[in-house]
């Protein structure tokens, strides 16, 4: 199977997301139930990956410069495809968004129903910090970045 | 109706292979691939260029296959 360099491209998109799923997820999955203040080294992690973004991507993109030295065309087909695939992208983080809009309207519900029970040690636990937001959202950019560029590959090997 | 087409026959005839058709219509090699398939249906635009450059009217072109 040979690939183009725009597939290859998709690719070390796909690659990307799941390395920054794999390496900085499990630091705001343990921090989720802190607010972003008191986080510790919140600031190193976001410097961190920034840093490794930008090294990542010029070096992917510089490899691939170098392997295909040829320029390709841009073109309608892969304006269609592109369209198609964030078309999708942007479809599922809004469905995500507005499920994540109900989690938050029947947590704070239940916790309401739980106030009125009198049990308070569950009551507290009941608890959206904005550390918990931040997790959920780079988890729906991870999901929804992978899916989207899976689907614009498969469109690239079968239009 | 599947929208058809004589691309590939037309573009042999006139000894053009895909890549030097696509860049003289301005399109990828693999676009004009995805079209001699019928993966990939072009826009009038790129249709009409096509024709233009094979010196086919349109419709001897791109056809529908009524079956």
């Amino acid at each position: 199977m040979t690939l183009s360099k725009k597939e290859i491209s998709i690719l070390v998109e796909v690659i990307y997301s799941i390395v920054f799923t794999l390496i900085f997820l499990p630091y705001f999955y343990e921090n989720q139930e802190k607010t972003l203040i008191l986080m510790d080294g919140v600031i190193e992690k976001i410097f961190q990956i920034i840093i490794s973004t930008v090294i990542y991507f010029s070096i992917a993109y510089s490899v691939l410069e170098v392997i295909y030295k040829k320029k390709e065309t841009v073109d309608e087909r892969d304006d269609m495809i592109n369209s198609k695939s964030y078309k999708l992208g942007y479809l599922l983080y809004e469905f995500s968004l507005f499920i994540f809009i109900g989690y938050v309207c029947s947590k704070f519900q239940n916790k309401e129903l739980l106030n009125l029970t009198g049990n308070q040690e569950l009551y507290n636990s009941f608890e959206l910090t904005d550390g918990g937001i931040v997790f959920f959202v780079l988890v729906l950019l991870a999901f929804t970045s992978i899916i989207k560029s899976l689907y614009q590959f498969y469109l690239y090997r079968t239009v | 109706m599947m929208l058809k087409n004589n691309l590939k026959e037309i573009r042999q005839k006139n000894g053009f292979t895909q890549e030097e058709l696509g860049t003289d219509v301005g399109v990828s090699r693999q676009t004009i691939i995805s079209i001699e398939r019928y993966r990939y249906k072009p826009t009038l635009e790129l249709a009409m260029k096509l024709a233009e450059k094979l010196n086919i009217k349109i419709e001897k072109l791109f056809y529908f296959d009524k079956e």
